[in-house]
């Protein structure tokens, strides 16, 4: 602390034997003590991110090295916020049910309010989320996506090193997108299947192609690249029908065409995109048993038929 | 510096200036703000007493007023030198990024904006890099949540119209809305539903339309917190037991599942709480071809009726 202190004071550079004259908790040491406490002390203050610098203040004597903290490298910078983006910033500050990731929001909105920012959250507090991380492997890739550092885990029973590129929650899951440099290739890991503790690895991530990125961040959302026509009884699957458009009449019917069978009576027909893969499709379909009836395409209401016979013949 | 630990340093950086922005700071307010015990956060106050500017003259050093300290309020003087916090960490900035991120798809249409413009406030304050991680929650329409929010805030029951997973039919229940939250990536209203005489939860992206009613809700006590998996510890569950072919294994991440067994053969067995028969029913006709096995038998008697429905209507 006093370290911080009379570093950050300084106008120059200070050098060793000044900082061990100046900061009380230096009196009294022996020169190894000296030597080990400063060192850890330092180490600590960079890995905080306070931001010490090393130089000399004599062009002549580059040797004499001393150690400085630039105030304006150190401070929190001015941040206009209005008094309703404060009060959004409260609320998130209390979103993450996570003790580590907690406690690093709640000491980021400290800092604001040590810097005179003081967020009225009881307003908004009736949105708050909550945003889990329950996977005991996420807090080390929070740490190494955050850092830019490569990270060894086991996946599929396979030691990999991984340089991650983003970290991306899909319905309350985490899933870890990054260069698997043992294949070379750009994977993306669901956390809660990492079978060991992950460890930060040697070496720097290459910024990715952030089309890449994009890529793989789309595929842990299932295609849906299939127009099927259904016929869903009035007044069912509400929750399927709400992302369906209603099938009107054609307004230019093509007279060679083979007309399409008519919905059952009862029943309405609609137009739905579907999982490109049938058998996907048909999963999704079959959950509405007999309310849902597939007109169009002929494969779709094959898979379903075939996937439904299953469950007839069970016993 | 030999009397302070690494977690202290940073909180002591931002005590200062915080102590500074609210003269005469309460005691206990101030501890919940740093998130520790007011007994902590006088033994901080002790460490700051030996702090100072270099040299440890006794004008040069913080001063904190220890006869305030007894009646509960903190005076600290002396310490202009520290008068801003130090720059958020890496990881501080993210967690309320990404927890603001959380929160937009949360807010409504007079929350939204402010969520929006203090993240990108934040993310130019940090500079870049805050694509690292992303979130997304589904948490239906807007106007739903500004709406559930008004009813919250003015006390008043709604009619919900709302699509469940389980009944296939549109559902129209008079709640008195309490909370909104998140679970698993999905959006949830708690509500203590009139018919039921219980509280119940609704996924937000499932509810079509609130219509409030002129009728203030009554006090139910507090509302229960959601719970991290469904189905826990429901009185009314029974245990059921599948064994899956490989098709069928996605249910292991969406699931809450008592416990699981690899059998011979590429089988996986698991065992699952089923509170709700006609979920179980929709969930069996999904997983179709996928499942070897159901135990008890009788668990599956009406998924294999109702598909033996669906094949009937479809010839």
């Amino acid at each position: 602390m006093n370290l911080t202190i009379c570093l950050l004071m300084a106008r120059r550079f200070v050098e060793r034997e000044q900082i061990r004259e100046l900061v009380e908790g230096y009196h009294g040491l022996s020169d190894q003590a000296f030597e080990r406490t400063f060192e850890r002390d330092k180490d600590d203050l960079r890995a905080m991110g306070v931001p010490v610098e090393t130089g000399s203040n004599s062009p002549l004597f580059p040797d004499e090295v001393g150690y400085r903290i630039r105030r304006r490298d150190f401070e929190l910078p001015e941040i206009d916020f209005t008094p309703a983006e404060l009060a959004a910033l409260g609320v998130a500050s209390t979103v993450w049910d996570d003790a580590r990731l907690g406690g690093q929001a709640t000491a980021a909105l400290a800092k604001l309010r040590a810097s005179g920012l003081d967020p009225d959250a009881d307003r908004v507090a009736t949105f708050a989320p909550t945003v889990g991380a329950r996977e005991p492997a996420f807090e080390t890739l929070w740490q190494a996506t955050l850092a830019g550092q490569p990270v060894a885990f086991t996946y599929r029973g396979l030691a990999r090193v991984v340089e991650p590129w983003r970290l991306v929650n899909r319905k309350g899951a985490w899933y870890l997108i990054g260069l698997d440099r043992t294949r070379g290739e750009g994977r993306s890991y669901k956390v809660s299947r990492i079978e060991d503790a992950p460890r930060l690895a040697k070496g720097e991530v290459t910024p990715p192609d952030p089309a890449v990125v994009e890529e793989h961040v789309r595929s842990l959302t299932a295609r849906r690249d299939t127009i099927a026509t259904i016929a869903v009884r009035d007044g069912a699957a509400p929750d399927l029908v709400r992302f369906a458009r209603p099938v009107g009449p054609d307004p230019e019917p093509n007279p060679d065409a083979d007309p399409a069978a008519p919905p059952p009576p009862g029943f309405t027909a609609w137009r739905l995109r579907v999982a490109s893969d049938p058998t996907d499709a048909a999963g999704d379909i079959a959950w509405y048993g007999a309310d849902v009836v597939v007109l169009d395409p002929p494969e779709l209401a094959a898979a379903v038929r075939a996937h439904l016979e299953a469950v007839a013949a069970w016993r | 510096m030999a009397m302070t630990s690494s977690s202290q340093v940073p909180r002591l950086l931002a005590l200062v200036p915080y102590l500074q922005a609210h003269p005469d700071a309460d005691l206990e307010a101030t501890a919940s703000v740093f998130d520790v015990t007011p007994r902590q956060l006088v033994a901080d106050l002790k460490v700051l007493w030996f702090c100072g500017l270099p040299g440890g003259a006794p004008g040069d050093l913080i001063e904190v007023d220890m006869d305030a300290l007894e009646s509960g309020t903190i005076r600290l003087t002396n310490a202009e030198f520290l008068a801003r916090p130090h720059r958020f960490t890496p990881e501080e900035a993210m967690s309320l990024v990404v927890a603001l991120a959380a929160l937009e798809e949360m807010a409504d249409a007079e929350l939204g904006p402010a969520v929006r413009s203090a993240r990108a406030k934040l993310e130019g304050a940090v500079g870049g890099g805050t694509d690292k991680v992303a979130i997304a929650v589904s948490a239906g329409q807007e106007s739903i949540r500004g709406q559930l929010a008004d009813a919250i805030a003015a006390g008043v029951a709604v009619r919900l119209t709302y699509h469940g997973a389980s009944r296939g039919v549109a559902t129209t229940p008079v709640v008195d809305p309490a909370r909104l939250g998140t679970r698993d990536g999905y959006g949830y209203l708690t509500a203590w539903a009139h018919e039921r005489a219980g509280w119940r939860t609704y996924r937000l992206d499932r509810i079509v339309a609130v219509d409030p009613l002129e009728q203030a809700t009554t006090d139910h006590g507090p509302a229960p917190a959601l719970a991290s998996g469904w189905l826990d510890d429901r009185p009314d569950a029974v245990e059921v037991t599948l064994d899956l072919r490989p098709g069928g294994r996605w249910i292991t991440e969406y699931h809450p599942l008592v416990a699981t067994e690899e059998l011979p053969d590429g089988l996986l067995r698991v065992r699952m709480r089923v509170a709700d028969p006609g979920w179980f029913r929709r969930l069996l006709l999904r997983l179709g071809p996928a499942v070897a096995r159901v135990d008890p038998p009788q668990a599956a008697a009406s998924a294999i009726e109702a598909a033996r429905e669906a094949l009937g209507g479809d010839r």
